[in-house]
């Protein structure tokens, strides 16, 4: 697929200064070409200036090439062609120590952050340059850069015990102890709330004022629009185009990030039919033992979406563990139809007809050092056609592989190669893909479309209704109240473990709904 | 007494029987938290007791005997380091196939240097080193201050792993590689040059104590000399829970099992006869076991040890 860049960034309009002058670039990429060792092309001549001091928003479908670059940028990956000029001096990144010494750092899609070490330790690791570990030092230089950007993160605490919102400010807080002038942040905000993306927002402009670069990935074109100085678009490894932000509009950037979008039909609400799902006074603890289920009611019917909203951290995740059979009932119960599934195996939940959607995706969606074929075949493997008398047939397997594989569009070198090749948002599609080819009485959605580019966003939007015109029961937790107030048939506010508000679609408030979120009503 | 001496010579007899688990142990303790369970200690052991005795008895020198201990360990570790780091090969495989290649090697030699397959002795060994004054308080001078250079050297040690791998930005950055090599690596540490240090540490230990069975405990070479220590250093070093203090703890245990099944008959003599003494040989196996079922029970280890790095993420 050839396609022509509308026009070069270095000649693009610029605020700052209209002559080219490449030492106003905090970052020049020139000619940047990659193509990975299974023959994938990633990169494809890509030249690209990031402005100092500006915030740079970069859009792109899923596999667009957008982490295969910011890799490259951050020593990670090795261009097999083209020039990074660095404040216009041409440099080589070999590895991400030469980024480091650059002063430039990245915050990577999924955490680098080490879980079981604590905000303190995670710290160190990257500052340490004397043999002996200073650990006062580290405290002073995480309490003064806290200060000046007005967080508030406890050392002592250990990053498995904090919710990922915290955890992206963790990462933040990282790369500013490190000094660093350029911020290379993927796709930071899809795990996170439209609460924590506004206070997100802030400490960016915080970051901006203080002098800083900040090359930004997302897949909302809202975030670009509100946040960045200017934006390239890639698309099959290519620049499609570089605009300044003032010059954009949703409908523009759609429209250059995917060739040919079609506008989204309007959905049609659904017709609930009878229960399915029943979770009766359900009390669960999380992992620090405290409770965070807290007696909670809740049915979802044949025939309907039922959206939980909430602030992350309360209680969705276990509510959510404790249907699927991953954590443990401390009293109540779960019933699908008239069948008690309470504390059952996982095995006999999904056997029993419950699909599952996870948040966590790498660890809990996929096996990433296997095949996709064998990874949208695991839920299935047991029984005909993808294994006859205990036999796995690996013929269909790749048959079906193949057929999901272009049914969901998901961008694969071929159906057999190993998921860790996979981007981003074509492992969630992978999940997504596996999940809803199943055929379930219900079917559990944990943050769906996180990571999802526009266009991937809304065939799974589509796949859930047409779903639930099938008769499948959706609980769907988002912290996108988009998403949740575009699908749900009833919408449900959690808050400390319980629900404490229920709406119906065509009487919503949202005021009174975020502040039943924030447990202020 | 009577009784009470014998107590006495249990107690040192322990740290004796203990050292050898304690140096190894330690060793394999770097080496996991860097995110390598290295099965190959047994024959890391091994090839230190070997190159150990060899170095001894053709250069007539224990000093030399130690030296070339050390290089043996060293060498073993390093060609897993090949096999683990470089190739990225399963480390449990690999391990085991070190342990296969180092008894095959020295059975060889054993049989082809010497006639009849069976070593010399050697003319002096490494005995114990009274350390001036100390050793005369009263119980502790004979328990922990008439030892073997390698007993203090283990239990050195001890404190120095400790704070090695809790004090320092070594240790700090080879625990993040034993969490997730492919976040270390992200973060900029070499995570190649990390492993082999670890491994050249635990190449130092193990030489070390494999070397101390030949040239300072038994004065002679058997291709079943190391017997099951390495494996059982491995054992310790999960029930330690990868702390050199719980690696000692773990060792004294062992030892301790290891010392009274040789003692039982001093010090209960009505309990001594052939079937009994054989039986109690098998006490530190047992311990093994039931100390793994008991102690190592929802132990959670470093987060990537055993794993393959796979490719880049
Ligand atoms: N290590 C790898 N080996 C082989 N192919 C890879 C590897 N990493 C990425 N790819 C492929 O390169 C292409 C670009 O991937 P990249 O991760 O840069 O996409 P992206 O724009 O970040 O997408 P997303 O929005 O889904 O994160 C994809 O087709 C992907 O499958
Ligand atoms: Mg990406």
């Amino acid at each position: 697929m050839a396609i022509t860049p509308l026009s070069s960034p270095f000649f693009e309009k610029r605020e700052v200064n209209s002559t080219p002058q490449n030492e106003e670039y905090a970052i020049f990429l020139k000619n940047i070409s990659k193509t990975f060792p299974n023959g994938t092309v990633a990169n494809q001549d890509v030249t690209l200036g990031i402005l100092r001091g500006e915030v740079h928003a970069i859009l792109g479908e899923n596999g667009a090439g957008k982490t295969t670059l910011m890799r490259i940028i951050s020593g990670i990956l090795k261009p097999d062609k083209g020039e990074i000029f660095i404040d216009g001096k041409p440099v080589k990144i070999r590895d991400p120590r030469d980024a480091s010494r650059l002063g430039i750092g990245m915050v990577h899609q999924h955490f680098t952050l080490i879980p079981e070490f604590t905000v303190r330790e995670n710290i160190a690791l990257v500052l340490a340059t004397s043999p002996w570990l200073d650990l006062k030092k580290v405290d002073e230089k995480i309490a003064a850069v806290s200060k000046d950007m007005g967080l508030e993160i406890d050392p002592e605490s250990k990053i498995e015990s904090l919710p990922v919102g915290k955890r992206q400010l963790v990462e933040i807080l990282r790369l500013l102890c490190q000094d660093v002038r350029i911020l290379i942040l993927d796709e930071p905000t899809s795990v996170l709330t439209p609460i924590e993306v506004d206070s997100f927002f802030k400490m960016i402009m915080n970051l901006k004022s203080s002098g800083k670069t900040v090359v930004l990935i997302t897949h909302k074109m809202k975030e670009a629009l509100q946040i960045s100085d200017r934006i390239t678009v890639l698309r099959g490894g290519r620049v499609i185009r570089t605009i300044p932000t003032s010059d954009a509009n949703e409908a523009l950037l759609a429209s250059l990030v995917v060739e040919g979008m079609l506008p989204a039909p309007t959905l049609v609400r659904g017709t609930p039919g009878d229960i399915i799902l029943k979770v009766e006074s359900l009390k669960v603890k999380d992992d620090r033992g405290r409770i965070a289920v807290d007696g909670l009611n809740l049915t979802v019917r044949s025939g309907e979406i039922v959206g939980i909203a909430g602030v992350a951290g309360n209680g969705q995740k276990e509510l959510v563990e404790a249907i699927t059979g991953l954590r443990k009932v401390e009293s109540g119960a779960v019933k699908l139809l008239s069948q008690d599934i309470t504390n059952k195996p996982t095995r006999f939940i999904i056997e029993k007809g419950i699909s599952y959607i996870p948040e966590d995706r790498m660890h809990r969606g996929v096996v990433l050092t296997m095949g996709v074929h064998e990874n949208l075949a695991l839920k299935c493997i047991e029984k005909p056609p993808m294994s006859k008398s205990k036999i796995i047939d690996r013929r269909s397997m790749v048959k079906n592989a193949e057929s999901l594989i272009s049914k969901f569009s998901i961008k694969a070198s071929d159906p057999c190669t190993s998921v860790e090749n996979l981007s981003g948002g074509n492992i969630q599609k992978l999940i997504v893909a596996r999940e809803l080819s199943n055929g379930g009485l219900v079917l559990i959605a944990e943050q769906p479309t996180a990571g999802l580019d526009i266009k991937a966003s809304e065939a799974v939007h589509q796949k859930l209704v047409e779903l639930r015109s099938m008769g499948v029961g959706i609980l769907l937790v988002s912290s996108d109240l988009d998403e949740i107030m575009k699908l749900s048939d009833r919408i449900c506010v959690i808050f400390g473990g319980k629900i404490v508000g229920e709406f119906m679609p065509e009487n919503l408030d949202v005021e009174r709904l975020s502040r039943l979120m924030l447990g202020a009503d | 007494m009577i009784e009470f001496l014998a107590l006495t010579g249990l107690a040192a007899a322990t740290l004796r029987v203990a050292a050898p688990l304690l140096l190894a142990s330690l060793g394999e303790t770097i080496a996991e938290r860097g995110g390598m369970l290295n099965l190959g200690l047994q024959g890391a052991m091994l090839v230190g007791a070997f190159s150990g005795f060899m170095g001894a008895y053709f250069a007539g020198s224990l000093w030399i005997g130690l030296i070339s201990a050390i290089i043996g360990g060293i060498l073993t570790t390093l060609l897993f380091g090949i096999l683990v780091i470089n190739l990225d090969l399963d480390q449990v495989v690999s391990g085991l196939a070190i342990n296969l290649l180092a008894s095959g090697l020295t059975l060889y030699f054993t049989r082809v240097l010497f006639t009849g397959g069976v070593s010399p002795y050697l003319g002096e060994l490494f005995g114990p080193m009274p350390i001036p004054f100390l050793c005369n308080m009263p119980v502790l001078g004979e328990v922990l201050f008439t030892q073997t250079g390698f007993v203090y050297l283990g239990l050195v040690s001890v404190p120095l792993i400790y704070v090695l791998l809790t004090k320092t930005s070594f240790g700090l950055r080879l625990r993040s590689i034993g969490e997730d090599p492919v976040i270390a690596s992200y973060l900029g540490i070499n995570v190649v040059k990390m492993r082999y240090a670890a491994l050249l540490a635990e190449g130092i230990l193990a030489g070390l104590a494999g070397g101390l069975l030949t040239i300072s405990m038994f004065n002679t070479f058997d291709p079943r000399i190391v017997a099951a220590r390495g494996f059982v250093a491995v054992s310790i070093v999960i029930l330690g829970r990868w702390n050199p203090w719980g690696a000692l703890a773990g060792s004294l245990l062992f030892g301790f099992t290891e010392a009274l099944s040789l003692r039982i008959g001093i010090i209960f003599p009505e309990l001594s006869g052939a079937s009994i003494n054989q039986l109690f040989a098998l006490l530190p196996y047992l311990v093994a076991l039931v100390a793994l079922v008991v102690g190592g029970r929802g132990v959670r280890g470093p987060a990537s040890l055993g794993k393959r790095i796979g490719r880049e993420r």
